[in-house]
């Protein structure tokens, strides 16, 4: 029989790491003098899209368009250090360094400009399409290539973000910041024959502070969430005696595009004042739900809680198994 | 050594191989066309899918001199004079890249069905793509991108015959 | 203020177009001039000392360099926390997939022949593979004095007093697995020396400077003379936080001159890079009738096999995020890092505070349907919001949109409650 149910799960993650351990990124931020934009910063990208929301944040803060700027990561002996892809800090704590470092540059060119166009003050400045221009007056404009002409234009800029060691005895502190939060929910259907448990259906609402880029968000959602659903329906190592006996992908087994659902993703914005435009890290929490919801949304279907993961058709069949022999006791 | 002849991407070589070289080798080590991405080297990922003779394959199972005779699309060969191939220009409208380790054996099981079923419905484009493991994206925006560019296939037709009509 | 322009939009991702063509280079992907081949002698027993005969392996013809702890020219060691990793173990090994020897040759073929004619010499000692059972005074130690490795405390209010006062109390017991991250570009790399006499290392990393610090310390090199360069990263979710192959390629490249790469299958993936840490759980929740959470208590013990790496870090996770987000006035947290002779575990996607919603999440369930309270009403009416205390004393004083996140959820999925 397939029978079917739903559940959900709430979850938060709080940014970095944390526990008062300085966590600093840095990120250097050039104009050369032939007027190319170009962001160095060790922050790797390992497929979640650094690359380009650092570049959104460039080009927001310098009124140019994302592929105007250079963005250089890979090298370093190019890079300064902006600490590591992981803690879902990369857009918290990188993104605040590079739209620092954007901030600085856009400054520097307003004060070249300001001498350039022989002006009392920056104020009224307004950087556009690679031109520094008085906003009243536009007329008075400079390119900025005719800024940097003389000399490449570099600065550097650190972020480093807050978090308050915790007591060792009673834990208190401000061991994280800032916390992203999020809710999952799911419809499951369980085959009581074979113990397949099939994900039907999920709703994913995901807080971001504020979507650098709301196409990529939904991929980290898509993406955490099936990584959710593997972690707790499918994989497990197999570990006997400390050897692990699923090495290989044909005994360790992944979701595939046929085990996972069409999700519904709800981006939910509500900017923090620390992050970069508001933004906040979502590359872990995206996961966290998934599972949970898929075992309360189980018991929902069969009226069995599975204490321990994976649940897969064996222990659902064991499961269901002893489930009948209770209940015939 | 074996010596063999095939064409890949319209290319033909001929060439001497191992006996026990692998068809991923040959194309990765000899004709440095790293595209072609090995995951698991047992058939699993999907990574390494090119498309021989019409029909995917991956290329991790298969011997070098198999594929004698054959003809062989691997990723540098999708992309027609310079121009993406309208399910590459898919993959990246709709976000569906993100590490692209899995992308190039993704794309050519795009190509292979959608060069069958022109327009697959969802659960066709699943089965379609079930053999090619993505750990990043959830898959769902890969099915979203194949939908999308079977419709760019069909407006290119039709661009095509709007244009030859008018001639 | 303005609006904005670019931040907020749907743009295309700037590596995609080279990614889509099959373009983007993966460490694997590279090839130099002259370049060398290594492969990597594995433990297969889980504890052990060891001795390693190489007379045979060196006699075969291509095989450049085998090289063991000995050749190490700097601090024989690494790890992101602790430096409890041998770059080639001395004269113990750990767990099954430790690293013995690297074996640099002029194929592959050839390198990977030698590693079957290394003689290793086994002398086993006892394991421990249970993490409860590692914790006894009596048990096998791995590294040290003791395996209990961290212990996180969280205290607040009196959850002792609190239970008394609740009407309903669950307790249940809770088991999560270990799993791999499966990215889906095993690990490779390349290593050669620039012209200028430094150490470059190019392979797929999470954090090329602190690489770039462990390379040095192991090399006994000053840092400005290694340089690490980080390609294409076919995926990560953790799994590239510690070191993998960084210090043998720079080592074999630094000893031998050229250039030197190494290229991991699949299995030895598997063995090479952390894993998510197994967390068995303790949760005893409890609550008035009318669905107020008053009292948890949490008990949390992480197996990071062989090697700390992240678990200190991880387990602190997992210890600040047992509670759930939930307002709770009494809150007593304890989670313990031990080791054991599995594969070692470190980070991997939400680090800890992934593990404990397996037991909170289901004990928040198993509360609500006790209560006849509807699961997701009993959420709304304990969660965080603007102005929480958090069990370790935070006040979320902004951007804490959780009500929203459940109500959107509750809306889209659950309507009959609307």
């Amino acid at each position: 029989m397939k029978k079917r149910g739903r559940g959900i799960a709430a979850a938060y993650y709080g940014t970095g790491y944390g526990n008062g351990f300085p966590d600093v990124s840095r990120a250097r931020a050039e104009i050369s003098k032939d007027g190319n934009i170009f962001i160095y910063i060790g922050a790797t990208e390992v497929g979640q899209g650094a690359k380009t929301i650092f570049c959104q944040i460039t080009a927001e803060i310098l009124g140019v368009e994302t592929q105007d700027i250079h963005f250089v990561c890979e090298d370093t002996s190019q890079t300064p250090d902006a600490g590591t892809a992981a803690a879902s800090r990369q857009t918290y704590n990188s993104g605040n360094a590079v739209k620092k470092a954007a901030e600085s540059l856009s400054q520097r060119l307003m004060e070249q400009a300001q001498n350039h166009l022989q002006l009392n003050s920056v104020h009224g400045l307004k950087l556009e399409n690679h031109w520094v221009y008085l906003e009243d007056f536009p007329k008075k404009r400079v390119h900025f290539k005719e800024l940097v002409k003389e000399d490449t234009l570099i600065v550097e800029e650190t972020f480093t973000a807050q978090t308050v060691k915790m007591d060792e005895e009673t834990g208190e502190g401000a061991p994280y910041w800032p916390y992203t939060f999020c809710c999952y929910g799911v419809e499951v259907e369980v085959d009581t024959e074979t113990g397949e448990i099939h994900v039907i259906h999920g709703v994913c609402a995901q807080d971001v502070g504020k979507a650098i880029n709301p196409e990529l968000i939904e991929g980290q959602i898509e993406g955490g969430f099936a990584m959710g659903l593997g972690y707790g329906l499918m994989e497990n190592i197999g570990l006997s005696k400390g050897e692990i006996k699923h090495n290989r992908f044909a005994n360790y087994l992944i979701p595939t595009a046929l085990d996972v659902p069409e999700l519904e993703k709800i981006i939910v914005e509500d900017p923090s004042s620390t992050g970069p435009f508001g933004a906040k890290g979502i590359g872990e929490p995206v996961m966290i739900p998934a599972a949970p919801a898929i075992l309360n949304a189980i018991y929902d279907a069969i009226g069995i809680r599975f204490y321990e993961i994976p649940v897969t058709p064996e222990r659902v069949l064991v499961a269901i198994k002893d489930a009948q022999k209770e209940g015939k006791e | 050594m074996i010596s063999i002849s095939l064409t890949v991407n319209k290319q033909v070589y001929q060439v001497e191989v191992e006996e026990d070289l692998r068809l991923i080798d040959f194309i990765r080590d000899k004709l440095m066309l790293t595209g072609t991405k090995e995951g698991c080297g047992e058939g699993e990922c999907g990574a390494c899918t090119i498309i021989m003779d019409g029909k995917t394959v991956n290329s991790c199972l298969v011997m070098a001199f198999q594929a004698h005779g054959s003809r062989i699309t691997t990723i540098e060969g999708v992309a027609k004079d310079g121009a993406l191939h309208p399910i590459q220009q898919a993959f990246l409208d709709v976000g569906a890249v993100q590490c692209g380790f899995c992308t190039p054996g993704m794309v050519l099981s795009a190509k292979a069905l959608l060069d069958e079923n022109e327009v697959p419905n969802r659960h066709q484009i699943r089965e379609g793509i079930s053999g090619n493991l993505c750990r990043c994206t959830g898959y769902n925006k890969i099915v979203d991108a194949i939908e999308l560019a079977s419709s760019y296939i069909k407006e290119g037709q039709q661009d095509e015959t709007s244009s030859s009509g008018r001639q | 203020m303005k609006p904005l322009q670019v931040v907020g939009n749907r743009v295309l991702r700037v590596d995609g177009k080279a990614k889509v063509q099959g373009a983007a280079l993966y460490p694997q992907d590279i090839n130099m001039e002259g370049m060398l081949y290594g492969a990597t002698l594995r433990s297969d027993k889980p504890h052990a000392f060891i001795t390693i005969d190489l007379e045979e392996a060196e006699k075969i013809p291509g095989v450049v360099k085998i090289l063991t702890a000995k050749d190490v020219t700097g601090h024989n060691h690494h790890g992101v926390l602790f430096k409890d990793h041998d770059v080639l173990c001395a004269e113990k090994v750990r767990r099954i997939g430790d690293p013995m020897a690297f074996v640099i040759g002029t194929s592959e073929r050839i390198a990977k022949e030698a590693l079957k004619k290394i003689k290793v010499h086994y002398q086993e000692i006892p394991a421990v593979f249970d993490p409860l059972e590692a914790m006894e005074e009596r048990a096998p130690k791995i590294h040290g004095e003791s395996n209990i490795i961290y212990h996180y405390k969280c205290r607040k209010g009196n959850v002792d007093e609190a239970f008394k006062a609740c009407d309903i109390i669950v307790e249940r017991a809770y088991q999560t697995s270990m799993v791999d991250h499966a990215f889906l570009q095993p690990e490779a790399g390349i290593a050669y020396m620039d012209e200028d006499g430094s150490v470059v290392v190019l392979a797929a990393t999470q954090y090329p400077h602190f690489d770039q610090l462990e390379v040095a310390e192991a090399l006994g090199l000053p840092t400005e003379k290694v340089r690490i360069i980080n390609p294409a990263v076919g995926g990560a979710f953790g799994g590239r936080e510690d070191i993998t192959m960084q210090i043998h390629l720079a080592l074999a490249a630094y000893l031998t001159g050229k250039p030197v790469k190494v290229v991991y299958g699949r299995e030895e993936s598997f063995y090479a890079h952390s894993k998510r840490h197994p967390i068995m759980m303790k949760y005893k929740t409890g609550a008035t009738k009318e669905g107020k959470l008053l009292a948890m208590e949490v008990m949390l013990v992480g197996d990071t096999g062989a090697y700390a790496s992240w678990a200190i870090n991880v387990m602190r996770k997992a210890g600040v995020h047992a509670p759930g987000p939930y307002e709770i006035p009494n809150v007593k947290v304890d989670s313990y890092a031990v080791y054991t002779n599995n594969p070692f575990c470190g980070a991997m996607r939400g680090f800890g505070a992934t593990q404990t919603p397996i037991g909170s999440e289901q004990q928040m369930d198993i509360l609500a349907r006790e209560l006849g309270i509807d699961p997701i009403q009993f959420r709304l009416m304990n969660c965080f919001r603007v102005g929480s205390e958090t069990a370790n004393g935070q006040i979320l004083h902004e951007s804490i949109p959780l009500v929203q996140c459940i109500e959107a959820v509750k809306d889209r999925m659950f309507q009959e409650l609307r």
